[in-house]
């Protein structure tokens, strides 16, 4: 059955994704996951979704955790933080205020709730298939992750521009941290015959 | 030898993932709750909107919990207070989280309606749909199960009557 198949796989690795209401964070995740582009509701709190992937001859197990944009949800969301290896911070390069939010609110989120130091951060400038819309040019992006040490691209969940290219960057910085590797490899299922389990320590890999 | 063990193992494995379902909603621990009540606690204090509000968090992050307990004292929230949402996207939320509710705690025939009403309200509404999918995959399986134990019945009884009838000859 597939179900066991895909249980076979090298690093787990927990992924989320941060930023304004509106700028396309399941968007994107659906065009990754699914190959697919919708105009989407909003997300309500919290919303995953698992994708497994073969990078550098590994076998990845992405869980990928969506979070809400709207303010209202984000004492909740914040709980989501927590052993994240990698970080995505969304906004809308034809949205001003979505870009400066990522200084004013999801930047210092980010300190306030990682739990993980060596955590990898991507910035993503969606919707540049609006490029008449444009008011976010390329060079600030850069200039943004250059300050924050973070990873940085420009993609469209509506044109698939780069989408695949976003995670992937993401998932090999990952595999390039030695330990962020360790802790990826920390969540795979043991073998109930050969040595059992401690007393369950989810609180160290939370997710699913 | 230890190839069996790793055969066995794999057969377990996957038993144990087509009885426990691994569905596509997130999970929720203890300690999301006690800081949503906590909340709650606190925001008896200020406008009536912010309480609202808290107790729309704290109704998620029960319905997502992985006790039991809470799960049931989150569809009680949202059963009572639900007569008294008129905003129709607060209650299209709760409408929602309550088929989650009752999709945790196995009563998938209440939360397919449920969900089915969202769809009526947002057809588009990618987490309703979502839900919807993981519900029917239950439904199918639970059938199957179903199935599996009216055969092994009737074979019994099959056998039985078999026997019988050998036995008379």
């Amino acid at each position: 059955m597939d179900s066991s198949s895909s249980q076979e796989f090298d690093y787990l690795f927990k992924l989320l994704m941060i930023g304004d209401s509106g700028v396309g964070k399941s968007s994107l995740l659906l065009c990754f996951t699914s190959d697919t582009f919708d105009d989407l509701a909003p997300t309500i709190g919290v919303d995953f979704k698992v994708k497994y992937v073969m990078m550098d001859g590994k076998k990845l197990k992405l869980a990928i955790w969506d979070t809400a944009g709207q303010e209202r949800f984000r004492t909740l969301t914040s709980s989501y933080y927590r052993g994240a290896q990698g970080i995505i911070m969304v906004y809308d390069v034809t949205r001003r205020e979505t870009f400066t939010n990522l200084s004013e609110v999801w930047a210092k989120e980010i300190e306030l709730y990682s739990t993980n130091q060596d955590c990898i951060k991507m910035l993503v400038g969606n919707k540049v298939d609006k490029e008449s819309d444009r008011v976010v040019t390329k060079k600030e992006g850069i200039d943004f992750a250059r300050e924050y040490g973070c990873l940085f691209i420009e993609c469209s969940a509506k044109t698939r521009v780069n989408v695949q290219q976003c995670f992937e960057e993401l998932v090999l910085k990952i595999l390039d941290t030695p330990s962020l590797l360790a802790e990826g490899s920390k969540g795979i299922k043991k073998n109930i015959f050969k040595d059992k389990p401690p007393q369950s320590d989810a609180a160290t890999s939370g997710c699913c | 030898m230890a190839k069996l063990e790793a055969k066995l193992g794999m057969i377990v494995d996957s038993v144990g993932n087509f009885f426990s379902g691994k569905d596509q909603l997130p999970w929720c621990d203890p300690d999301i709750v006690a800081g949503c009540e906590r909340e709650v606690a606190e925001a008896g204090k200020q406008s009536d909107e912010f309480l609202q509000e808290c107790l729309l968090r704290l109704s998620w992050a029960l319905v997502h919990s992985k006790r039991s307990q809470d799960v049931q004292r989150g569809i009680a929230m949202l059963e009572g207070s639900l007569p008294n949402t008129s905003d129709p996207l607060q209650q299209r939320e709760k409408l929602y989280l309550l088929a989650v509710g009752y999709y945790r705690s196995g009563d998938y025939s209440r939360s397919r309606d449920l969900v089915e009403r969202c769809l009526m309200i947002a057809p588009d509404w990618r987490q309703a749909v979502t839900l919807k999918k993981a519900i029917e995959d239950r439904i199918t399986k639970d059938g199957v199960i179903g199935l599996g134990i009216a055969a092994t019945a009737v074979g019994l009884i099959a056998g039985g009557i078999a026997a019988a009838v050998s036995r008379k000859k």
